[in-house]
Protein backbone atom coordinates (compact mmCIF):
# COMPACT_ATOMS: atom_id res chain seq x y z
CA UNK A 1 0.00 0.00 0.00
CA UNK A 2 1.72 3.44 -0.78
CA UNK A 3 0.23 6.96 -1.64
CA UNK A 4 -0.42 7.64 -5.22
CA UNK A 5 2.64 9.54 -6.84
CA UNK A 6 2.41 13.19 -8.58
CA UNK A 7 1.67 11.65 -11.94
CA UNK A 8 -0.59 8.95 -10.96
CA UNK A 9 -2.71 11.21 -9.26
CA UNK A 10 -3.15 13.43 -12.36
CA UNK A 11 -3.82 10.39 -14.53
CA UNK A 12 -6.78 9.52 -11.83
CA UNK A 13 -8.16 12.89 -11.46
CA UNK A 14 -8.03 13.50 -14.97
CA UNK A 15 -10.52 10.21 -15.30
CA UNK A 16 -12.36 11.40 -12.51
CA UNK A 17 -13.47 15.43 -13.46
CA UNK A 18 -14.72 12.92 -16.76
CA UNK A 19 -18.00 12.33 -14.86
CA UNK A 20 -18.07 14.82 -11.78
CA UNK A 21 -16.05 17.65 -13.19
CA UNK A 22 -14.62 20.15 -10.25
CA UNK A 23 -16.87 17.68 -7.61
CA UNK A 24 -13.58 15.90 -6.58
CA UNK A 25 -12.99 18.83 -4.35
CA UNK A 26 -15.96 17.10 -2.15
CA UNK A 27 -14.02 13.84 -2.49
CA UNK A 28 -10.87 15.33 -1.25
CA UNK A 29 -12.14 17.84 1.10
CA UNK A 30 -14.81 16.39 3.28
CA UNK A 31 -16.33 17.69 6.25
CA UNK A 32 -16.79 15.18 8.66
CA UNK A 33 -13.40 12.99 8.36
CA UNK A 34 -10.38 13.17 6.31
CA UNK A 35 -10.57 10.40 3.98
CA UNK A 36 -7.33 9.83 1.17
CA UNK A 37 -6.29 7.37 -1.86
CA UNK A 38 -3.97 4.61 -1.15
CA UNK A 39 -2.56 2.56 -4.24
CA UNK A 40 -2.76 -1.46 -3.19
CA UNK A 41 -1.15 -3.66 -6.36
CA UNK A 42 -2.07 -0.87 -8.32
CA UNK A 43 -5.49 -0.40 -7.49
CA UNK A 44 -6.75 2.68 -6.04
CA UNK A 45 -8.72 2.68 -3.16
CA UNK A 46 -10.92 5.57 -1.21
CA UNK A 47 -10.40 4.79 2.10
CA UNK A 48 -10.81 7.25 5.62
CA UNK A 49 -7.80 8.31 7.27
CA UNK A 50 -7.98 6.63 10.42
CA UNK A 51 -9.17 3.16 8.89
CA UNK A 52 -5.97 3.98 6.69
CA UNK A 53 -3.85 3.93 9.45
CA UNK A 54 -5.07 0.74 11.41
CA UNK A 55 -4.47 -0.50 7.91
CA UNK A 56 -1.07 -0.30 8.08
CA UNK A 57 -0.78 -3.47 10.58
CA UNK A 58 -1.57 -5.63 7.70
CA UNK A 59 0.88 -6.80 5.59
CA UNK A 60 0.83 -6.41 1.84
CA UNK A 61 0.18 -9.90 0.62
CA UNK A 62 -2.53 -10.34 3.42
CA UNK A 63 -4.05 -7.70 2.55
CA UNK A 64 -7.00 -7.86 -0.16
CA UNK A 65 -9.00 -4.53 -0.14
CA UNK A 66 -9.59 -1.69 2.07
CA UNK A 67 -12.35 1.42 1.43
CA UNK A 68 -13.98 1.80 -1.60
CA UNK A 69 -11.95 0.25 -4.89
CA UNK A 70 -12.24 3.27 -7.56
CA UNK A 71 -10.53 1.50 -10.48
CA UNK A 72 -7.11 0.14 -11.59
CA UNK A 73 -4.43 1.33 -13.62
CA UNK A 74 -3.46 -0.55 -16.55
CA UNK A 75 0.05 -2.15 -17.15
CA UNK A 76 0.54 1.45 -19.28
CA UNK A 77 -0.26 3.27 -17.16
CA UNK A 78 -4.14 4.44 -17.93
CA UNK A 79 -6.83 4.36 -15.22
CA UNK A 80 -10.01 2.19 -15.30
CA UNK A 81 -12.60 3.03 -13.31
CA UNK A 82 -14.33 -0.20 -11.75
CA UNK A 83 -18.51 -0.06 -10.97
CA UNK A 84 -17.55 -0.10 -6.71
CA UNK A 85 -17.08 3.50 -7.32
CA UNK A 86 -20.53 4.39 -8.37
CA UNK A 87 -22.16 5.45 -5.43
CA UNK A 88 -19.46 8.39 -5.23
CA UNK A 89 -19.80 9.12 -8.81
CA UNK A 90 -23.74 9.12 -8.65
CA UNK A 91 -23.13 11.52 -5.84
CA UNK A 92 -21.38 14.07 -7.89
CA UNK A 93 -21.78 13.10 -11.36
CA UNK A 94 -22.43 16.27 -13.69
CA UNK A 95 -24.42 14.67 -16.84
CA UNK A 96 -27.25 12.47 -15.94
CA UNK A 97 -29.08 9.98 -17.96
CA UNK A 98 -32.36 8.76 -16.97
CA UNK A 99 -33.21 5.29 -18.38
CA UNK A 100 -37.06 3.83 -18.46
CA UNK A 101 -37.94 0.73 -17.22
CA UNK A 102 -37.77 -1.17 -20.70
CA UNK A 103 -34.32 0.03 -21.24
CA UNK A 104 -32.73 -0.98 -17.40
CA UNK A 105 -32.56 -4.66 -18.50
CA UNK A 106 -30.44 -4.47 -21.61
CA UNK A 107 -28.38 -2.08 -20.14
CA UNK A 108 -27.75 -4.19 -16.93
CA UNK A 109 -27.04 -7.03 -19.43
CA UNK A 110 -24.12 -5.03 -20.49
CA UNK A 111 -25.64 -3.28 -23.90
CA UNK A 112 -25.60 0.49 -25.39
CA UNK A 113 -28.09 2.75 -23.95
CA UNK A 114 -30.90 2.82 -26.89
CA UNK A 115 -32.28 6.58 -27.78
CA UNK A 116 -35.82 4.78 -27.07
CA UNK A 117 -34.40 4.37 -23.46
CA UNK A 118 -33.81 7.39 -22.31
CA UNK A 119 -36.26 9.13 -20.12
CA UNK A 120 -34.79 12.07 -18.95
CA UNK A 121 -31.12 13.92 -19.86
CA UNK A 122 -29.95 17.12 -18.08
CA UNK A 123 -29.55 19.37 -20.59
CA UNK A 124 -26.44 20.70 -22.45
CA UNK A 125 -24.28 17.72 -22.32
CA UNK A 126 -21.67 17.50 -25.05
CA UNK A 127 -20.60 14.73 -26.77
CA UNK A 128 -18.05 11.89 -25.53
CA UNK A 129 -18.70 13.11 -21.42
CA UNK A 130 -18.69 10.82 -18.72
CA UNK A 131 -22.30 10.68 -17.62
CA UNK A 132 -23.98 8.39 -14.73
CA UNK A 133 -27.33 6.16 -15.79
CA UNK A 134 -30.04 6.12 -12.98
CA UNK A 135 -33.44 4.03 -13.44
CA UNK A 136 -36.30 6.40 -13.33
CA UNK A 137 -36.72 6.00 -9.61
CA UNK A 138 -32.99 7.48 -9.26
CA UNK A 139 -31.22 4.78 -8.25
CA UNK A 140 -27.31 4.63 -10.26
CA UNK A 141 -27.28 1.86 -12.53
CA UNK A 142 -23.78 2.18 -13.71
CA UNK A 143 -21.58 5.04 -15.94
CA UNK A 144 -20.80 5.27 -19.47
CA UNK A 145 -20.00 7.90 -22.25
CA UNK A 146 -22.21 9.88 -24.20
CA UNK A 147 -22.53 9.13 -28.08
CA UNK A 148 -24.30 12.61 -29.00
CA UNK A 149 -24.99 15.64 -27.17
CA UNK A 150 -28.22 16.80 -26.05
CA UNK A 151 -29.17 18.74 -29.15
CA UNK A 152 -27.76 15.87 -31.16
CA UNK A 153 -29.72 13.86 -29.84
CA UNK A 154 -32.94 14.97 -31.39
CA UNK A 155 -31.98 13.97 -34.86
CA UNK A 156 -31.03 10.38 -34.29
CA UNK A 157 -33.66 7.92 -35.14
CA UNK A 158 -34.91 6.02 -32.06
CA UNK A 159 -32.69 2.54 -32.44
CA UNK A 160 -29.69 4.70 -32.19
CA UNK A 161 -26.85 4.52 -29.74
CA UNK A 162 -27.46 7.38 -26.99
CA UNK A 163 -24.59 6.25 -24.14
CA UNK A 164 -21.69 4.02 -24.64
CA UNK A 165 -21.87 1.37 -21.89
CA UNK A 166 -19.05 1.30 -19.50
CA UNK A 167 -19.88 -0.45 -16.56
CA UNK A 168 -23.12 -1.20 -15.08
CA UNK A 169 -24.27 -2.83 -11.64
CA UNK A 170 -24.57 -6.22 -13.55
CA UNK A 171 -20.79 -6.90 -13.16
CA UNK A 172 -20.71 -7.27 -9.80
CA UNK A 173 -22.37 -10.57 -10.95
CA UNK A 174 -20.74 -11.44 -14.03
CA UNK A 175 -16.52 -9.87 -13.06
CA UNK A 176 -17.28 -11.23 -9.55
CA UNK A 177 -13.23 -12.81 -9.91
CA UNK A 178 -12.25 -9.26 -11.64
CA UNK A 179 -13.27 -7.35 -8.86
CA UNK A 180 -11.04 -8.55 -6.36
CA UNK B 1 -2.31 74.88 -89.26
CA UNK B 2 -1.56 75.96 -86.07
CA UNK B 3 -0.75 72.14 -83.98
CA UNK B 4 0.84 73.92 -81.10
CA UNK B 5 -2.04 74.33 -79.20
CA UNK B 6 -3.25 70.70 -79.45
CA UNK B 7 0.29 69.73 -78.50
CA UNK B 8 0.18 71.70 -75.27
CA UNK B 9 -3.32 70.50 -74.29
CA UNK B 10 -1.92 66.77 -74.61
CA UNK B 11 1.14 67.43 -72.67
CA UNK B 12 -0.42 69.75 -70.01
CA UNK B 13 -2.67 66.28 -69.19
CA UNK B 14 -0.08 64.40 -67.79
CA UNK B 15 2.23 65.04 -65.02
CA UNK B 16 5.51 66.65 -65.44
CA UNK B 17 8.45 64.41 -65.63
CA UNK B 18 11.14 66.89 -63.96
CA UNK B 19 10.97 66.56 -60.11
CA UNK B 20 12.59 68.99 -57.72
CA UNK B 21 13.93 67.55 -54.88
CA UNK B 22 16.18 69.28 -51.98
CA UNK B 23 18.41 66.17 -51.11
CA UNK B 24 19.18 64.33 -54.43
CA UNK B 25 17.98 61.04 -54.63
CA UNK B 26 20.26 58.09 -54.32
CA UNK B 27 19.85 54.82 -56.82
CA UNK B 28 20.68 51.40 -56.92
CA UNK B 29 19.90 50.36 -60.34
CA UNK B 30 20.65 46.75 -59.76
CA UNK B 31 18.05 46.35 -57.28
CA UNK B 32 15.53 48.91 -59.39
CA UNK B 33 15.69 50.41 -56.04
CA UNK B 34 15.55 54.58 -54.88
CA UNK B 35 16.15 55.80 -51.75
CA UNK B 36 14.93 59.08 -51.07
CA UNK B 37 15.76 61.30 -47.90
CA UNK B 38 13.63 63.81 -47.95
CA UNK B 39 11.46 65.58 -44.92
CA UNK B 40 7.86 64.78 -45.99
CA UNK B 41 5.67 67.36 -44.40
CA UNK B 42 4.28 66.49 -41.38
CA UNK B 43 1.57 69.23 -41.54
CA UNK B 44 0.09 67.49 -44.59
CA UNK B 45 0.00 63.74 -43.03
CA UNK B 46 -2.07 65.50 -40.07
CA UNK B 47 -4.37 67.02 -42.38
CA UNK B 48 -7.96 64.96 -43.65
CA UNK B 49 -7.74 61.72 -45.06
CA UNK B 50 -8.15 62.86 -48.73
CA UNK B 51 -5.52 65.51 -48.37
CA UNK B 52 -3.43 62.56 -46.92
CA UNK B 53 -3.91 60.27 -49.48
CA UNK B 54 -3.42 63.01 -52.28
CA UNK B 55 -0.24 64.06 -50.68
CA UNK B 56 1.48 60.60 -50.33
CA UNK B 57 0.51 59.65 -54.10
CA UNK B 58 2.42 62.74 -55.15
CA UNK B 59 5.02 61.68 -53.14
CA UNK B 60 5.10 58.22 -54.81
CA UNK B 61 4.44 59.16 -58.41
CA UNK B 62 7.37 61.44 -58.11
CA UNK B 63 9.61 58.62 -56.97
CA UNK B 64 8.74 56.24 -59.42
CA UNK B 65 9.03 59.26 -61.86
CA UNK B 66 12.96 59.95 -60.82
CA UNK B 67 13.39 56.00 -61.19
CA UNK B 68 12.02 55.81 -64.34
CA UNK B 69 13.90 58.77 -65.85
CA UNK B 70 17.26 57.22 -64.10
CA UNK B 71 16.26 53.61 -66.05
CA UNK B 72 15.66 55.30 -69.36
CA UNK B 73 19.21 56.77 -69.23
CA UNK B 74 20.56 53.30 -69.07
CA UNK B 75 22.45 51.59 -72.00
CA UNK B 76 20.43 49.29 -74.28
CA UNK B 77 20.60 46.05 -76.25
CA UNK B 78 17.91 45.04 -78.40
CA UNK B 79 16.69 41.93 -78.85
CA UNK B 80 14.13 40.28 -81.82
CA UNK B 81 11.70 42.66 -81.46
CA UNK B 82 12.22 44.47 -78.03
CA UNK B 83 14.91 46.32 -76.31
CA UNK B 84 16.54 45.73 -73.03
CA UNK B 85 18.12 48.06 -70.82
CA UNK B 86 21.33 46.51 -68.85
CA UNK B 87 21.18 47.48 -65.01
CA UNK B 88 24.35 47.79 -63.55
CA UNK B 89 25.77 45.69 -60.69
CA UNK B 90 24.27 45.86 -57.36
CA UNK B 91 25.76 48.25 -54.69
CA UNK B 92 23.77 47.96 -51.63
CA UNK B 93 25.31 45.24 -49.90
CA UNK B 94 21.87 42.86 -48.48
CA UNK B 95 22.07 40.64 -45.25
CA UNK B 96 22.83 37.36 -45.52
CA UNK B 97 19.71 34.83 -45.78
CA UNK B 98 20.74 32.01 -44.32
CA UNK B 99 23.79 31.91 -41.24
CA UNK B 100 27.07 31.36 -43.00
CA UNK B 101 28.30 27.40 -43.21
CA UNK B 102 30.46 26.51 -40.48
CA UNK B 103 34.19 25.63 -40.83
CA UNK B 104 34.73 21.93 -41.64
CA UNK B 105 36.79 20.14 -39.45
CA UNK B 106 40.15 18.92 -41.25
CA UNK B 107 40.03 15.08 -41.67
CA UNK B 108 43.50 12.85 -40.72
CA UNK B 109 45.16 13.27 -44.61
CA UNK B 110 44.48 17.04 -44.67
CA UNK B 111 46.40 17.22 -41.08
CA UNK B 112 49.35 15.41 -42.58
CA UNK B 113 49.28 17.46 -45.81
CA UNK B 114 49.72 20.20 -43.62
CA UNK B 115 52.44 19.35 -41.76
CA UNK B 116 54.45 17.88 -44.83
CA UNK B 117 53.08 21.39 -47.06
CA UNK B 118 52.07 18.60 -49.90
CA UNK B 119 49.92 20.96 -52.36
CA UNK B 120 47.18 19.76 -54.01
CA UNK B 121 47.76 18.90 -57.84
CA UNK B 122 44.74 19.55 -59.95
CA UNK B 123 43.99 16.73 -62.03
CA UNK B 124 41.50 16.93 -65.66
CA UNK B 125 38.44 14.77 -65.88
CA UNK B 126 39.64 13.08 -69.44
CA UNK B 127 42.58 11.53 -70.07
CA UNK B 128 43.67 10.59 -73.77
CA UNK B 129 43.92 6.75 -74.08
CA UNK B 130 46.90 5.73 -76.47
CA UNK B 131 45.50 2.51 -77.46
CA UNK B 132 42.11 3.50 -78.34
CA UNK B 133 43.37 7.11 -79.49
CA UNK B 134 40.38 8.86 -77.52
CA UNK B 135 39.84 10.72 -74.73
CA UNK B 136 37.96 8.74 -71.65
CA UNK B 137 37.43 9.85 -67.91
CA UNK B 138 40.23 9.21 -65.64
CA UNK B 139 37.64 7.26 -63.26
CA UNK B 140 33.84 6.36 -63.36
CA UNK B 141 31.77 4.80 -66.34
CA UNK B 142 34.03 3.46 -68.72
CA UNK B 143 36.84 5.35 -66.97
CA UNK B 144 40.64 4.62 -67.45
CA UNK B 145 41.15 3.36 -63.63
CA UNK B 146 38.98 0.13 -64.66
CA UNK B 147 41.07 -1.02 -67.41
CA UNK B 148 42.50 -3.84 -65.31
CA UNK B 149 39.40 -5.09 -63.73
CA UNK B 150 38.10 -6.92 -67.30
CA UNK B 151 41.70 -7.33 -69.24
CA UNK B 152 41.40 -10.52 -71.80
CA UNK B 153 44.34 -11.89 -70.22
CA UNK B 154 45.85 -11.98 -66.78
CA UNK B 155 49.17 -13.75 -66.21
CA UNK B 156 49.53 -15.77 -62.96
CA UNK B 157 52.04 -14.62 -60.61
CA UNK B 158 54.70 -16.47 -59.81
CA UNK B 159 53.94 -17.24 -56.29
CA UNK B 160 50.66 -17.36 -56.86
CA UNK B 161 48.53 -21.32 -57.12
CA UNK B 162 47.78 -21.45 -60.37
CA UNK B 163 44.10 -22.86 -59.70
CA UNK B 164 43.26 -19.39 -57.94
CA UNK B 165 40.70 -17.39 -59.56
CA UNK B 166 42.60 -14.16 -60.86
CA UNK B 167 39.71 -12.23 -62.35
CA UNK B 168 38.51 -12.83 -58.84
CA UNK B 169 41.33 -11.95 -56.55
CA UNK B 170 41.24 -8.50 -58.99
CA UNK B 171 38.00 -7.88 -58.22
CA UNK B 172 38.56 -8.79 -54.09
CA UNK B 173 41.39 -6.12 -54.22
CA UNK B 174 39.14 -3.71 -55.88
CA UNK B 175 36.62 -4.11 -53.26
CA UNK B 176 38.87 -3.95 -50.37
CA UNK B 177 40.34 -0.60 -51.54
CA UNK B 178 36.87 0.71 -51.40
CA UNK B 179 36.03 -0.82 -48.07
CA UNK B 180 39.45 0.78 -46.53
CA UNK B 181 38.36 4.17 -47.70
CA UNK B 182 34.65 3.95 -46.30
CA UNK B 183 36.14 2.76 -42.83
CA UNK B 184 38.75 5.67 -43.66
CA UNK B 185 36.09 8.26 -44.24
CA UNK B 186 33.81 6.70 -41.06
CA UNK B 187 37.18 7.05 -38.85
CA UNK B 188 37.24 10.66 -39.83
CA UNK B 189 33.65 11.39 -38.76
CA UNK B 190 34.10 10.04 -35.73
CA UNK B 191 37.05 11.82 -34.68
CA UNK B 192 35.57 14.61 -35.32
CA UNK B 193 32.58 14.02 -33.55
CA UNK B 194 34.20 13.12 -30.98
CA UNK B 195 36.42 16.35 -30.94
CA UNK B 196 33.62 18.42 -31.40
CA UNK B 197 32.06 16.73 -28.07
CA UNK B 198 34.89 17.85 -26.44
CA UNK B 199 36.52 14.50 -26.08
CA UNK B 200 39.13 12.28 -27.11
CA UNK B 201 38.58 9.76 -29.78
CA UNK B 202 39.71 7.28 -27.70
CA UNK B 203 37.36 7.97 -24.48
CA UNK B 204 34.16 8.22 -26.80
CA UNK B 205 35.04 4.92 -28.74
CA UNK B 206 35.32 3.47 -24.82
CA UNK B 207 31.86 4.91 -23.74
CA UNK B 208 29.59 3.65 -26.41
CA UNK B 209 31.88 0.36 -25.76
CA UNK B 210 30.23 0.48 -22.50
CA UNK B 211 26.67 1.48 -22.93
CA UNK B 212 26.54 -1.47 -25.71
CA UNK B 213 27.79 -3.59 -23.22
CA UNK B 214 25.54 -2.85 -20.49
CA UNK B 215 22.20 -2.69 -23.24
CA UNK B 216 23.03 -6.45 -24.59
CA UNK B 217 23.59 -7.72 -21.29
CA UNK B 218 20.08 -6.54 -20.47
CA UNK B 219 18.83 -8.10 -23.43
CA UNK B 220 17.67 -11.39 -22.30
CA UNK B 221 14.38 -12.73 -21.45
CA UNK B 222 15.19 -12.21 -17.56
CA UNK B 223 16.86 -8.63 -18.27
CA UNK B 224 19.91 -9.92 -17.33
CA UNK B 225 18.81 -10.90 -13.68
CA UNK B 226 19.83 -14.10 -14.09
CA UNK B 227 22.97 -13.72 -16.29
CA UNK B 228 26.45 -15.42 -14.73
CA UNK B 229 28.72 -12.02 -14.28
CA UNK B 230 31.95 -11.34 -15.31
CA UNK B 231 34.77 -11.23 -13.04
CA UNK B 232 35.56 -7.73 -12.24
CA UNK B 233 32.16 -6.42 -13.96
CA UNK B 234 31.25 -3.04 -12.47
CA UNK B 235 27.57 -2.94 -11.09
CA UNK B 236 24.68 -1.20 -13.45
CA UNK B 237 22.49 1.13 -11.17
CA UNK B 238 19.11 1.13 -11.76
CA UNK B 239 17.02 4.03 -11.22
CA UNK B 240 15.22 3.50 -7.82
CA UNK B 241 11.54 5.15 -7.14
CA UNK B 242 10.94 7.40 -4.37
CA UNK B 243 7.47 7.17 -3.15
CA UNK B 244 5.74 9.37 -0.10
CA UNK B 245 5.22 8.01 3.05
CA UNK B 246 1.97 6.20 3.76
CA UNK B 247 0.62 7.98 6.79
CA UNK B 248 1.46 11.70 5.67
CA UNK B 249 0.19 15.12 6.95
CA UNK B 250 -3.29 14.80 5.94
CA UNK B 251 -3.64 18.50 5.45
CA UNK B 252 -0.37 18.14 3.32
CA UNK B 253 -1.87 15.79 1.41
CA UNK B 254 -5.29 17.43 0.80
CA UNK B 255 -3.31 20.94 -0.52
CA UNK B 256 -0.92 18.72 -2.83
CA UNK B 257 -4.07 16.92 -4.28
CA UNK B 258 -6.11 20.55 -4.60
CA UNK B 259 -3.36 21.48 -6.68
CA UNK B 260 -3.27 18.75 -8.65
CA UNK B 261 -7.20 19.21 -9.18
CA UNK B 262 -6.68 22.97 -10.35
CA UNK B 263 -4.16 21.71 -12.56
CA UNK B 264 -6.17 19.39 -14.11
CA UNK B 265 -9.15 21.46 -14.46
CA UNK B 266 -7.62 24.21 -16.13
CA UNK B 267 -6.93 21.77 -19.04
CA UNK B 268 -10.27 20.30 -18.86
CA UNK B 269 -11.41 23.66 -19.22
CA UNK B 270 -9.04 24.52 -22.13
CA UNK B 271 -10.13 20.98 -23.88
CA UNK B 272 -13.76 21.21 -23.13
CA UNK B 273 -15.41 24.82 -23.30
CA UNK B 274 -18.76 23.92 -25.22
CA UNK B 275 -21.02 27.10 -25.30
CA UNK B 276 -24.70 26.52 -25.67
CA UNK B 277 -25.38 28.68 -28.48
CA UNK B 278 -29.35 29.10 -28.06
CA UNK B 279 -29.10 29.67 -24.26
CA UNK B 280 -26.41 32.19 -24.85
CA UNK B 281 -28.81 34.25 -27.15
CA UNK B 282 -31.49 33.74 -25.01
CA UNK B 283 -29.35 35.32 -22.02
CA UNK B 284 -28.38 38.20 -24.69
CA UNK B 285 -31.74 38.73 -25.69
CA UNK B 286 -33.79 38.81 -22.42
CA UNK B 287 -30.93 41.18 -20.95
CA UNK B 288 -31.58 43.60 -24.09
CA UNK B 289 -35.50 43.40 -23.33
CA UNK B 290 -35.11 44.20 -19.92
CA UNK B 291 -32.66 47.48 -20.84
CA UNK B 292 -35.57 48.47 -22.94
CA UNK B 293 -38.08 47.73 -20.27
CA UNK B 294 -36.25 49.98 -17.69
CA UNK B 295 -36.41 52.87 -20.72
Amino acid sequence: MRPLTDDETKVFFEKLTKYIGRNIVHLIDRPDEPYCFRLQKDRVYYVSESIMRKTTAIGRQNLISLGVCFGKFTKTGKFRMHITALPSLAQYAKYKVWVKPNGEMPFLYGNHVVKAHIGRVTEDMPEHQGVVIFNMADVPLGFGVSARSTVDMRKVDPTGIAVFHQSDNGEYLREEDALF
Amino acid sequence: MDVTGILDEHKNRFKSIQVERLVPVEFDLGLMACFDVNMIDEAQLRASQKARDTYLQELSREGAQLMINELFSLPTTVDEDSVYATLPAIRTVLPREKPAPKEKPMTRWEKFAKIKNIQNKKKSRMVYDEEKAEWRPRFGFKGVNNDDQKPWLIEVPGNADPYDDQYKARREEKKERIDKNARRAQRNFEENLAVEKGMKPRDMRKRELQSALVLSKGSTASMGKFDDKLAGEPKVKGLKRKFDPLVKNSDKEKSNNMEILNRVSKGEAKTTSVVNVRKAQRAINNAKRSKKQEK
